[in-house]
């Protein structure tokens, strides 16, 4: 699936783990470069075109979310940040500030592959004028024109709030929503970080889609960060 | 006796200065004066009540027979004076019972004074006292001076087991040690004592009894023990008891110095650990990400490929087994703050599920939970570390076609709900039941591959769920073959 017009920016300070991420990009034929320190990679970004960065969120000069803090003033480049598991916090900040996705370590090479696809085909989605009006993930159909849900093909009841809920989830099909940002898409900003009233309807949406709400097919929790629709 | 001739010398006194008074002519009422002078005197100077009463009644039969005509008989002549004899011998009476008990209040003010002087000088030298030795050393001399006797001491150390030896007063300023051979009947019988004291053919022991268990003895010999007053007893329990207090107080303090340090070097290990984890955790996930690189790069006929896949297999391990270590140190800190929050239960058991059939492919996870959502207040990041750790426990300990579940119950009635996760495994042996959430407990069962050691896994779940309140045991399923785990957590924290 390489595109090699697409050139990947690795920020890893840890040299085994960059060779690692080098190593999963040549094989997919995508162009790459890497940085071992904030400065360095910041340098990159600058001078160069950069697709995508993956950013490890422990560098030892600059703090991660600042890099991403930075970035963000200019450029909308889709970020991937790498944390290790103890992180979470940092990975919510991550996100909130602007990152568009995250792999805790260790992850495997098709971990990686899937979400820089989802990546990438985020980024591309959102700069492309056309707008579709129809998307189908599994047996679950939205229509945003006509604005129902279908689960297959039979129109499934559900409240405005949960249709706006889903829609958004359909589109931001495989990426991470935190419940900071979900909470002011649907809500808007005056709830603040009500998490419970999210976490109840969720908890309704799913019982309407899903045969079985602790096994998900379709959005599926990301503990202390957010929730995620699955690409299928 | 002393009493008896100092009252008859007093009332003598008194009869020879009221026969003066008559010769001088003054009227005898002033003779009933100097009589109730002298009853009072008597009563002042004798001790009891017994002398002063005595002292009224010969008082008011001398007046009768000295001073009143007819002199010299127990008659008179005049009857008005039989009202002068009552209104005296009362009088008298009154004077010297009142006499009587001022003294005797005196005198125990006197005994209070005493005590409460050893009492003071007992316990100012027991503050400064840092070992046990030092204490009895000190009892026994103040005891043996207000006794007036040599007593002697043992003292029970620490676990609570006596001393073989008496550190016994020899004189005032002489304490020598006296080795006995029936140390270990010494807690026999005093288990079997009530009174505070028990006896045999030459001592009686007195018991210090500290604030949870026995200090030690205080011996007094029999035939002092015996003569023993009241005042004394009080007195010696009153020094026991300080004693006991200053003996307490040093195993205590002690105590705490030792748990003091027991702490700091937990919290000093826990540091080292943590921050061997921590360092040891990035290049894992290096090495973890090079097999696999490795892996993709050989063909999977070649015999390397199978090494790799080891070195990969056992890498993941270890990274989890340093992820456990990291989470049981935050638990074991004692500062942990639990981050309780109400979560769904269903999105925890969620994503574990999906943590765990990310690294082994092919089981099957059922879940059965109630219908409504499960609402728990918990420190999400650890109670999906027990989920996480529940089931690869059991993945480890079962094969792939049969199912592994997970079941949710409510209880209402006890305000918790619990979790049961059962494998068909071959379940646990029933021997390692009680030491199974030990650290690095592993099972006896198989040999230890990295497939079947336990290592963190199970102790944390453990220490996770009681932090939250909750219960959690470990036992063989009874339908069929297989293990479950069953933990509870209270749905109001």
């Amino acid at each position: 699936m390489g595109q090699l017009h697409e050139k990947i920016l690795i920020v890893e300070d840890d040299i085994q783990i960059r060779k690692f991420l080098s190593y999963i990009l040549e094989n997919e034929s995508f162009e790459y470069k890497t940085a071992s320190s904030g400065k360095e990679a910041m340098n990159s970004l600058i001078s160069e075109s950069i697709d995508m960065v993956i950013l490890d969120l422990g560098l030892p000069d600059i703090d991660g979310l600042e890099i991403i803090k930075k970035v963000r003033e200019w450029s909308e480049v889709p970020i991937i940040v790498v944390s290790a598991r103890d992180q979470d916090q940092e990975k919510a900040q991550a996100l909130d500030v602007g990152a568009d996705d995250y792999l805790t370590k260790p992850f495997s090479a098709t971990e990686l592959l899937a979400r820089i696809r989802v990546g990438f085909r985020h980024y591309y989605r959102m700069s492309s004028t056309k707008t579709q009006s129809e998307i189908e993930v599994g047996h679950l159909k939205i229509n945003f024109d006509k604005r129902i849900v279908c689960l297959k093909e039979e129109p499934i009841h559900i409240t405005p709030m949960e249709y706006n809920l889903l829609a958004l989830f359909f589109k931001n099909i495989g990426k991470v929503l935190t419940t900071k940002f979900i909470l002011k898409e649907i809500w808007g900003t005056a709830y603040g970080e009500d998490t419970q009233a999210l976490r109840t309807m969720m908890a309704g949406l799913r019982r309407k889609i899903e045969a079985n709400p602790a096994q998900p097919q379709y959005i599926i929790t990301e503990i202390g960060v957010g929730y995620r629709m699955i690409e299928q | 006796m002393i009493h008896i001739l100092l009252m008859g010398c007093i009332l003598g006194a008194a009869s020879g200065i009221g026969n003066l008074f008559i010769e001088l002519g003054f009227p005898e009422t002033n003779v009933v004066i100097i009589y109730l002078l002298a009853v009072l005197l008597i009563s002042r100077f004798t001790s009891g009540y017994v002398y002063g009463i005595l002292a009224s009644l010969i008082a008011t039969i001398l007046f009768n027979y000295l001073f009143t005509s007819p002199y010299y008989t127990l008659t008179v002549d005049n009857p008005s004076y039989l009202l002068t004899f009552i209104i005296m011998t009362t009088a008298a009476i009154i004077t010297s019972t009142l006499t009587s008990r001022i003294q005797l209040n005196t005198l125990k003010a006197q005994e209070k004074e005493n005590e409460t002087k050893t009492l003071y000088n007992l316990t100012s030298r027991l503050t400064d006292t840092l070992e046990i030795k030092e204490v009895a050393s000190i009892a026994i001399q103040s005891i043996s001076q207000v006794l007036n006797t040599n007593v002697g001491c043992l003292y029970f150390n620490e676990n609570g087991n006596p001393s073989d030896f008496f550190l016994q007063q020899k004189s005032p300023t002489q304490q020598t040690t006296e080795y006995i051979t029936d140390e270990n009947n010494i807690k026999e019988k005093v288990q079997g004592t009530r009174r505070g004291f028990y006896i045999d053919a030459n001592y009686y022991y007195w018991i210090i009894y500290g604030q949870e268990n026995v200090l030690g003895l205080i011996r007094i010999s029999t035939e002092v023990a015996e003569q023993i007053t009241d005042a004394q007893k009080r007195t010696l329990l009153s020094m026991i008891e300080n004693t006991a207090l200053a003996m307490d107080r040093i195993y205590l303090s002690k105590q705490r110095a030792r748990s003091n340090e027991e702490t700091t070097q937990e919290r000093q290990k826990g540091d080292l650990l943590r921050g061997i984890s921590h360092d040891l955790r990035t290049p894992l996930s290096g090495i973890i990400a090079t097999a696999e690189m490795l892996l993709s790069m050989t063909d999977d006929k070649d015999v390397r490929y199978l090494m790799i896949k080891d070195i990969q297999e056992d890498t993941v391990w270890l990274h989890s087994l340093v992820e456990n270590v990291l989470s049981l140190t935050r638990l074991q800190n004692g500062k942990l703050s639990l981050d309780k929050k109400s979560e769904a239960l269903e999105e925890i058991i969620d994503e574990s599920i999906r943590f765990v059939t990310k690294r082994f492919h092919g089981y099957t996870i059922s879940v059965e939970m109630p219908q409504e959502m499960v609402l728990v207040p918990v420190d999400s990041k650890l109670i999906l570390q027990v989920f996480i750790n529940l089931l690869e426990n059991a993945i480890k300990h079962s094969v792939k076609e049969r199912e592994i579940r997970i079941i949710v119950e409510k209880d209402l009635k006890q305000n918790k709900i619990q979790v049961t996760i059962a494998d068909k495994g071959e379940g646990i042996i029933e021997a390692e039941l009680p030491n199974i959430f030990e650290p690095f407990y592993t099972s006896r069962a198989k040999h230890v591959d990295s497939k079947n050691r336990v290592g963190l896994g199970l102790t944390i779940c453990e220490t996770a769920i009681l932090a939250h309140g909750g219960t959690i045991t470990a036992q063989n399923r009874k339908d069929v073959s297989g293990a479950e785990f069953i933990f509870t957590l209270p749905l109001k924290g």
